[in-house]
């Protein structure tokens, strides 16, 4: 358990810092390089949390794609090092996330999570839960004899109950590809 | 894991399939066709919407089912929004054409598109899940985001585009926040299961109220309420005329499909928390929206202000939903279907002027009822419909919208919006006035090609462009026509309408007998 | 480690995203600020999803498409900032101002 914690430890405090760095430093180029050092991070979160795949899936698209997609696009500006320029609206810049901050924090620590998740277990009687109040740090017996081998529950999932968003998800990215082609040709 | 039938009644997405079908069909009709004979590509599109009416119609009424495990329901609710977004896909696509001919390059990928929007709309109204409703609300906006950057060498079209996206994944991030609040609290993401965890919560714990308020800003952003709208004037004034209508007329009307359903099947037991920031909202959203409007010398930023006063008084009839009464309900749908008309008249008749002359200012369409009276008269018709005169859709629709809030006590929202339907007649009539009253200017500035305003030449066209920069042609005034006489249908008749609609209320509401 | 550590955590992501989005003034890395609050709702998702039961996946297949729609709408973004850039040379929200923002 306390090895768990020194991770998340280091992992909050570098991905908060990383973040900060993406808003607030100037060269736009280093800011791109810090988000990814954020989706890496994410990435260990998400091992931590028992979802590996997602965790896999964090690196291939964001640290591997978007964040290729992200550079090369910022190379195409000419101003890479003083890219990064604050505009006109500081003052409410500033407030409105300090305040929403605020406001979640005081929500996630106010917040009985473990009530709430028991009053909506009792009323899902469909879904069998099982709680362990605690995240990472499982009972063997509840991964299944292979680590990760509960993955094959999502991906049933995805094909089962949850095929239609998978199609349009299909759709979609398809019009993507459509619309940034047709936007990027010449002629 | 419940196991889900998956095969037993896939006949019921038939519209669907062949809707995606018919996109794909457009796409690659496209690379068969010459360049000069792509108009053939918007009659498929239309010939295959009338089809997928017909056969949706025939074939999904008094259809109750849920499918894929509750993910959606074929039901009244959305057959009724499904015949109404097949319909608008046909409009917009048939105002469309002269349009794309002289402006747009690339018209295959345009219908598709406007194909991909339209079954995006159909999921939407009838999605009872949130990350299905997600998902299709997303490939509505990218639809939107692509069109409204079509016009790719006009600078103004590409700001929009930008604009756009990131004020689009801006507000699906606030969105899905709300929704990840959401899921962390009740656990479910289906719309009955989330109102059943709502009816036996009880207070709402703090967690919960954050979640749905992030929700409501994000909604808030994607139909542009005050004040979450400062996108919408740029993003209309940018996009190609066609675009900026289907996006005041389809994209709002979708999205409020989905937001009824929404608040009506899962958020309805906890409405005393959330019922009095909507109308705040709504109060908000009317006023401002009508006070900007009147400034204005574009007549698309002044048609976006007008619309972010039309989203106030829809937010009205989702502010006064009530389990019992379908009259807020009725009210929004009618709304919706009465403003559709009433828009697309005024819209069109702009996209007519804008065909002839090339212009899009207020001060321009001076003059107009001498020369093209018909198309003077259709606009007059549809702002007095906008500004609620009786007989006209505009009239009946908010009649309804203000009785019910006023049956739920919501008596000063109702007030104000009357206040805002004596304001917006303000400025549209100086619109009006103009086309009247004031003189034109000389006809040598008026006949100033198209071309000169759009940097990229048109890349199609020829003889038949002279003809009609002159006149509109006989596809626009047809579809004129049907805009006015559907506003005057909603005005003075609106029972069988209404009748459809107590149908679809009552599949949301079904407490809410009629 | 706590659910409330989790969720902490996505909040403060959250909201360093909600800053760049409201305080910067290019286009990339308004998308950039937006990709952290993507990233956030996915923690909170998972976090949640794993703090309820080991076998409920909803909040990760939430999560999926969560991932899916960004990077769909990255790769949209920047085909039409490239043709900003080829028409105007810029990408600063506020210096493609033909409008009023």
């Amino acid at each position: 358990m306390a090895f768990q914690e020194v991770i998340f430890w280091v992992l909050a405090v570098s991905s908060v810092a990383a973040a900060l760095g993406v808003v607030l430093l100037r060269d736009i180029f280093r800011a791109a390089l810090l988000l990814v050092v954020v989706f890496l991070a994410v990435a260990g979160f998400f091992v931590m949390m028992n979802a590996e795949f997602l965790a896999v899936v964090q690196v291939l698209i964001y640290a591997g794609a978007i964040a290729i997609l992200i550079i090369f696009a910022i190379m195409l500006t000419r101003e890479v090092q003083q890219g990064n320029l604050p505009n006109r609206l500081q003052p409410a810049a500033v407030l409105f996330p300090v305040l929403l901050l605020a406001a979640l924090v005081f929500v996630a620590v106010d917040t009985d999570w473990n009530l709430l998740q028991d009053q909506s277990r009792e009323l899902q009687d469909n879904v069998e839960v099982v709680q362990t109040h605690t995240i990472g740090g499982i009972p063997d017996e509840m991964r299944g004899d292979i680590p990760g081998s509960d993955r094959s529950g999502l991906g049933e999932l995805l094909i089962n109950d949850f095929v239609l968003p998978f199609e349009i998800a299909s759709m979609l990215l398809l019009a993507a590809i459509i619309g940034a082609l047709v936007l990027v040709r010449e002629r | 894991m419940p196991e889900t039938n998956l095969t037993s009644n896939l006949h019921l997405l038939l519209p669907e399939f062949l809707l995606a079908t018919l996109a794909f069909a457009v796409f690659a009709i496209d690379l068969l066709l010459p360049a000069n004979r792509k108009k053939l590509l918007a009659w498929v599109s239309v010939a295959g919407l009338i089809g997928l009416l017909a056969l949706a119609l025939a074939l999904l009424w008094g259809e109750n089912e849920e499918m894929y495990g509750g993910l959606i329901k074929v039901d009244s609710y959305a057959l009724f929004f499904k015949s109404f977004f097949i319909l608008l896909g046909i409009f917009i696509i048939l105002s469309s054409v002269d349009y794309v001919g002289k402006h747009l390059s690339h018209p295959g990928e345009y219908y598709g598109l406007i194909l991909f929007s339209v079954l995006a709309m159909n999921v939407m109204a009838a999605s009872r899940e949130i990350l299905t409703a997600y998902v299709a609300l997303e490939l509505m906006s990218f639809s939107f985001y692509i069109m409204v950057s079509y016009a790719r060498y006009n600078p103004r079209s590409n700001e929009a585009g930008i604009k756009y996206v990131l004020i689009g994944a801006f507000s699906s991030a606030i969105l899905l926040f709300g929704i990840s609040m959401l899921y962390s609290t009740i656990g479910v993401t289906h719309f009955a299961d989330i109102s059943a965890t709502l009816a036996n919560a009880g207070d709402a714990s703090p967690a919960l109220w954050v979640g749905l308020a992030l929700i409501l800003v994000g909604l808030g952003f994607k139909v542009a309420a005050v004040p979450f709208h400062m996108w919408a004037p740029d993003v209309y004034q940018g996009a190609p005329l066609p675009v900026t209508a289907y996006l005041a007329v389809g994209s709002k009307a979708a999205a409020f499909a989905l937001m009824l359903r929404l608040f009506a099947e899962a958020f309805m037991p906890s409405i005393d928390d959330w019922q009095i920031i909507v109308a705040i909202i709504a109060a908000i959203t009317m006023t401002v929206g009508n006070l900007v409007a009147i400034a204005q010398h574009n007549i698309k930023r002044l048609l976006a202000y007008s619309s972010i006063g039309q989203v106030g008084f829809l937010l009205v009839g989702i502010a006064a939903l009530s389990e019992t009464s379908p009259l807020a309900s009725n009210g929004v749908m009618l709304h919706i279907v009465g403003y559709s008309f009433t828009n697309l008249a005024v819209f069109v008749g702009i996209i007519a002027f804008f065909n002839m002359t090339g212009k899009e200012e207020i001060a321009d369409f001076s003059g107009l009822a001498d020369r093209h009276p018909f198309l003077a008269a259709a606009m007059a018709i549809g702002m007095f419909s906008l500004a609620g005169l009786p007989f006209f859709a505009g009239f009946t629709t908010k009649f309804y919208l203000f009785t019910a809030a006023a049956n739920e006590g919501l008596l000063w929202l109702a007030g104000l919006a009357i206040v805002n339907s004596l304001i917006s007649l303000y400025y549209y009539q100086v619109e009006i006035r103009h086309m009247y009253i004031q003189p034109a200017p000389d006809m040598e500035g008026k006949l100033e090609p198209a071309s000169a305003h759009n940097p990229h030449p048109p890349p199609v066209g020829g003889g038949a462009e002279d003809a009609s920069r002159h006149s509109p042609t006989p596809l626009i005034i047809g579809v004129l026509i049907l805009m006015v006489l559907g506003t005057f249908f909603v005005g003075v008749y609106p029972f069988p309408i209404v009748e459809a609609l107590d149908a679809a209320t009552s599949a949301i509401l079904p407490g809410a007998g009629s | 480690m706590p659910l409330e550590a989790f969720q902490v955590l996505s909040a403060a992501l959250f909201c360093i995203g909600l800053y760049g989005v409201l305080a910067r003034r290019s286009a990339v890395l308004i998308l950039m600020s937006i990709e952290l609050m993507l990233n956030a709702v996915n923690i909170n998702l998972i976090a949640a999803a794993a703090h309820m039961d080991q076998t409920a996946f909803t909040g990760q297949i939430i999560a999926i498409f969560v991932i899916t729609v960004a990077a769909a709408e990255v790769g949209l973004a920047l085909a039409i900032i490239l043709r900003i850039f080829r028409n105007r040379s810029t990408v600063n929200v506020d210096e493609v101002d033909l409008m009023k923002w």
